[in-house]
């Protein structure tokens, strides 16, 4: 059922559909990913200093949500049209593991420390770092299970 | 063909574009800046079109973000530009990696002609009671060729 369904065949029948998916997917990572980066630069101190960074992620905090919603849909539609490529694949579940601690530290820590109306600057910096490096994590495990199978 | 062969062969990249690791470690850094510095250049626009950020001036955002939109810009076109010429073969028939450079070229028109009346000016901009038109007609020509040069460099993938 995973490996015939419905979006398999549309995507597979139609070239252009994947590619849509794709552009959908990479756009919609660019945005939720650069949204979280302003906020996680503000609590670095590298740019907009002259707002909170609680502020910043008011702003932020919409955009972000709705292109995650884009990337999950638009992911979930890239893998049944492939699904048993990517069932067997080693970098994948990586992945997978990578951005659930990614989605599941920037709805908690991340967010409660950017809040926080004087967070410790080593904590702040701290939980920007971690933020960075496990979303352009995410970017490489997407691109290494295309390369790693 | 000669040209792009000759540029293809050039020892380091070819050992590039053969090892299993640094090109899709490349390709991943060109991929994870559209995220990091896309989203500044998004963030500019949209503050250009009052749409957000508004407790911030515009010279706030415009300049807070430039020196980090600067890098980001750097290593994506160097991480581009190893890429396209380690395939040179590949891609010099290709219409989208053509009409990406075509974007690219635009884009710096639009830096060329907007930068001395809007980014340059954003003092003027913060005092005057609306957001000018200029302002607007940067930020959307700014969505609009980015968003274009991502699709491109997407499509560039589906051309055979």
């Amino acid at each position: 059922m995973l490996v015939q369904n419905a979006i398999a065949d549309t995507l597979n029948n139609a070239e252009w559909t994947f590619a849509l998916a794709e552009c959908v997917h990479i756009g919609g990572f660019a945005v939720s990913i650069g949204s979280i980066a302003l906020v996680d630069f503000r609590m670095l101190n590298l740019g907009l200093r002259k707002e909170t960074a609680a502020r910043i992620l008011r702003y932020t905090e919409p955009w972000t949500l709705i292109a995650l919603v884009f990337v999950v849909f638009s992911g979930l539609m890239l893998f049944l049209s492939q699904a048993d490529i990517y069932l067997v694949n080693q970098i994948f579940p990586l992945k997978m593991y990578i951005l659930i601690a990614a989605l599941i530290y920037n709805f908690t820590v991340h967010r409660k420390v950017a809040k926080m109306e004087n967070p410790p600057p080593v904590l702040n910096k701290l939980v920007a770092v971690i933020s960075l490096l496990l979303w352009v994590s995410v970017v490489f495990g997407g691109i290494f299970t295309g390369f790693l199978v | 063909m000669g040209i792009a062969h000759s540029i293809q062969s050039i020892g380091f990249l070819t050992d590039f574009s053969e090892s299993v690791l640094a090109y899709p470690i490349v390709l991943s850094t060109h991929l994870a800046c559209i995220g990091l510095f896309g989203g500044m250049i998004l963030a500019t626009d949209l503050r250009l079109l009052g749409l957000t950020f508004n407790s911030l001036t515009i010279t706030e955002v415009v300049t807070s973000l430039r020196p980090w939109k600067r890098v980001g810009g750097t290593i994506m076109i160097a991480m581009g530009l190893l890429l396209a010429t380690s395939e040179a073969e590949k891609y010099a028939p290709n219409p989208f990696f053509w009409t990406k450079m075509v974007i690219l070229g635009l884009i710096g028109v639009h830096a060329l002609v907007f930068r001395p009346i809007v980014y340059n000016k954003t003092e003027e901009l913060d005092r005057s009671p609306a957001i000018p038109t200029r302002a607007k007609v940067a930020a959307i020509l700014s969505l609009v060729l980015w968003t274009s040069m991502f699709v491109m460099g997407r499509l560039i993938a589906y051309w055979d």
